[in-house]
């Protein structure tokens, strides 16, 4: 009885030990991958240093790019980490206010008054910047069996959302598509039945430039179709079914193997891809003063220049000006610094924009500025 | 009875035993029924889970880098990595809510055994401690918040988790201890005072090592039952994908929060998180339960 007693102390001292003792590890690096990383380091002065471990939360719209701003940002500056909580944008505002994360990602600004009376409180009576780091394009996919080609306006997408136009073949989308053949079909419109910033930024595209009259808000509002969970939902249920439409991130889309309709603004059909995008950012007009970035999306989705896709989803990091201290303020810095240089360039595979380099000098000069 | 000595082959006493009537038969065969058919209801859903979990988990768990390694630097569809950062989380989390819960609960249970007797203050505290029992996690995690973070001002970490864990393991303590306390023969505790030995130190002599197994055992599967528990964490700590062995400051991952985060990774990536950290986290409850097993018995009163 004795021995077996000892025994189980003996084994439990043991168990702990062990457990304690088997030091993990964060590096997931690929043995020998770091060739991108010093062509990267060598072409940004990125100045690593202060916290090694920043906390960030927010919109889940910009997680996948964050997660690749955290790879580049890891091969700048070894031995970093950040922790971003795809929360959503409401409580990635909230934690920031509270001073719980050292930045928030949201899918709209900073709210005048108490959101941005919050913020300056947090950062020490100092303002909060809005940094528009990460841009999401929303495309239109569709599945029409025959019709590989599909050109729309705001207008026609607005009356098809609205259930106004009802068949694939009617006269206003004809008279877009001269050439195609389009069937005598019904047109199943797909939405999103959750609450989303997808939705959001797609019904306030519709009101400005298609003059959409249902309203916007995360709900969609258009009154027709079928509601679905989640993008991917949406994305597989458009896939699945002839003659279906919807709107999606454009990862999703692409994944999906979705046929995605160009946007005729007024200066010719506009095909999405990385660079009809990155123009409409260079369209869009900032109505923060000084560094706060924040966009006024209603140049971006009213913009009529060629050869822009307007229909994009803008993600904000929320920082502060001043009032960190010093270490998190150097490594927030090294962080946002890697992500609008270097971090942009793998975004493209994870169905982001990467910013235009007029955007992103407008970026590094705000970063340079936190203090 | 003199009236039937006149058959020689009938008992003087009817038997014992007499043949089961049919209606009884039938009574019991649908009892027989009824009792077995409950029995596979309540095991096909267990059977059913640990199947899944262990064909979906297992072949994750079998990576020696699961082990060793964090998610830090891995994007959502990324392969490898491990759960180290999140077993960190959940045992240190779970150790310390124990450390503080251990003390604090067995003496209110001693309180409540050895000395409270019918007073008021004794009848109130059970009381207390029943409604405490109910009290659903995410209220204690709610709770913890509303002091710890809204009142206070400090923020969120390891450390404010495994306080919303105290307030569900105290009570879990006390009811157990308070049973096992109350099973110790009164006979050992006369004896003892009949030597002259004072209360206190019967009951640390006398007393606990006599509940010393039950006691343990209690303790260990509390400490599984909160391991798993999703709500404080949820509320009261941010996940990280890195390791954070700081339990007062900064994001700790666990593994219940590691599967909600992953939730929303519909990669096969994230599905393969999700069922490792799953396997992983019924593994270290069921290896605490052994645990408590071998405690108990290896600590058990020796009755020769």
């Amino acid at each position: 009885m004795k021995i077996q007693r000892h025994g189980a102390v003996l084994g439990l001292v043991a168990a702990s030990a062990l457990l304690l003792s088997a030091c993990g590890s964060d590096n997931n690096a690929p043995a020998g991958g770091t060739n991108s990383t010093s062509s990267n380091a060598a072409s940004v002065p990125v100045e690593c240093g202060g916290k090694t471990k920043l906390n960030a939360e927010g919109s889940s719209a910009q997680k996948n790019a964050v997660d690749a701003f955290v790879q580049a940002y890891q091969a700048a500056c070894p031995g970093v980490d950040l922790a971003y909580n795809p929360s959503g944008s409401g409580a990635g505002v909230k934690n920031f206010n509270a001073g719980q994360v050292d930045f928030g990602g949201s899918d709209s600004a900073l709210k005048e008054g108490a959101e941005t009376e919050a913020a300056a409180k947090r950062c020490q009576t100092n303002p909060a910047w809005n940094l528009p780091l990460v841009f999401g394009p929303v495309a239109i996919g569709y599945k029409v069996s025959g019709v590989d080609s599909l050109v729309l306006d705001a207008k026609t997408t607005a009356a098809i959302f609205s259930g106004a136009v009802k068949k694939w073949n009617d006269p206003a989308i004809k008279a877009l598509n001269g050439s195609a053949t389009l069937p005598d079909k019904d047109i199943a419109v797909i939405y999103r039945s959750d609450e989303s910033g997808t939705t959001d930024n797609f019904q306030k595209y519709l009101k400005v430039a298609g003059g959409w009259t249902k309203g916007d808000g995360k709900q969609f509002k258009g009154g027709v179709g079928e509601g679905k969970e989640k993008s991917a939902g949406v994305a597989q249920a458009v896939g699945s079914i002839d003659g279906a439409i919807t709107y999606v991130e454009w990862s999703f889309a692409q994944d999906n193997k979705l046929s995605i309709a160009k946007i005729d603004s007024g200066a010719g059909a506009v095909e999405l891809n990385a660079e009809s995008a990155g123009k409409a950012i260079d369209e869009a007009k900032i109505k923060g003063q000084g560094n706060d970035l924040v966009l006024d999306l209603d140049s971006i989705y009213g913009s009529k220049a060629a050869g822009a896709y307007p229909l994009l989803l803008a993600t904000y990091e929320i920082v502060c000006s001043k009032g960190y201290d010093a270490d998190t303020a150097k490594a927030v810095k090294a962080f946002l610094t890697v992500a609008a240089t270097t971090g942009q360039q793998q975004l493209a595979d994870a169905g982001y924009v990467p910013l235009p380099k007029a955007f992103q000098d407008k970026i590094l000069t705000a970063v340079k500025a936190i203090a | 009875m003199s009236t039937n000595l006149a058959d020689p082959t009938r008992l003087a006493t009817p038997p014992t035993f007499q043949s089961v009537s049919v209606s009884r038969r039938i009574k019991n065969g649908i009892a027989t029924g009824l009792v077995w058919g409950a029995f596979l209801i309540a095991i096909i859903p267990l059977v059913w889970v640990l199947y899944t979990v262990i064909q979906r988990g297992f072949p994750v768990i079998l990576d020696g880098d699961w082990w060793q390694k964090s998610m830090s630097g891995l994007l959502a569809r990324q392969q490898g990595g491990g759960a180290y950062h999140a077993i960190y989380g959940t045992l240190v989390q779970g150790l310390v809510c124990a450390v503080i819960s251990v003390p604090i609960g067995i003496m209110v249970a001693i309180y409540l055994v050895e000395y409270g007797g019918r007073s008021r203050l004794a009848k109130s505290t059970t009381f207390m401690v029943d409604i405490l029992t109910g009290v659903p996690s995410i209220v204690a995690a709610l709770f913890v918040y509303t002091v710890w973070i809204t009142t206070f001002g400090l923020g969120r970490s390891a450390l404010a988790v495994s306080i919303a864990l105290v307030l569900l393991m105290v009570p879990v303590i006390v009811r157990t201890t308070e049973e096992m306390l109350k099973i110790v023969p009164d006979e050992l505790r006369e004896a003892s005072y009949a030597l002259g030995i004072p209360k206190w130190k019967t009951i640390v002599k006398i007393v606990i090592p006599t509940a010393l197994s039950g006691i343990l055992t209690g303790i260990m599967l509390a400490l599984a039952r909160v391991m798993g528990e999703t709500a404080p964490v949820l509320v009261l700590a941010a996940y990280a994908p890195f390791i954070n062995y700081n339990l007062f400051d900064g994001p700790m991952a666990s593994l219940p929060l590691m599967m909600v985060n992953e939730r929303n990774n519909p990669t096969q990536a994230g599905f393969e998180r999700i069922w490792g950290a799953a396997i992983t986290l019924v593994v270290l409850i069921t290896l605490f339960n052994l645990l408590a097993t071998v405690i108990s018995r290896a600590l058990a009163p020796k009755t020769k």
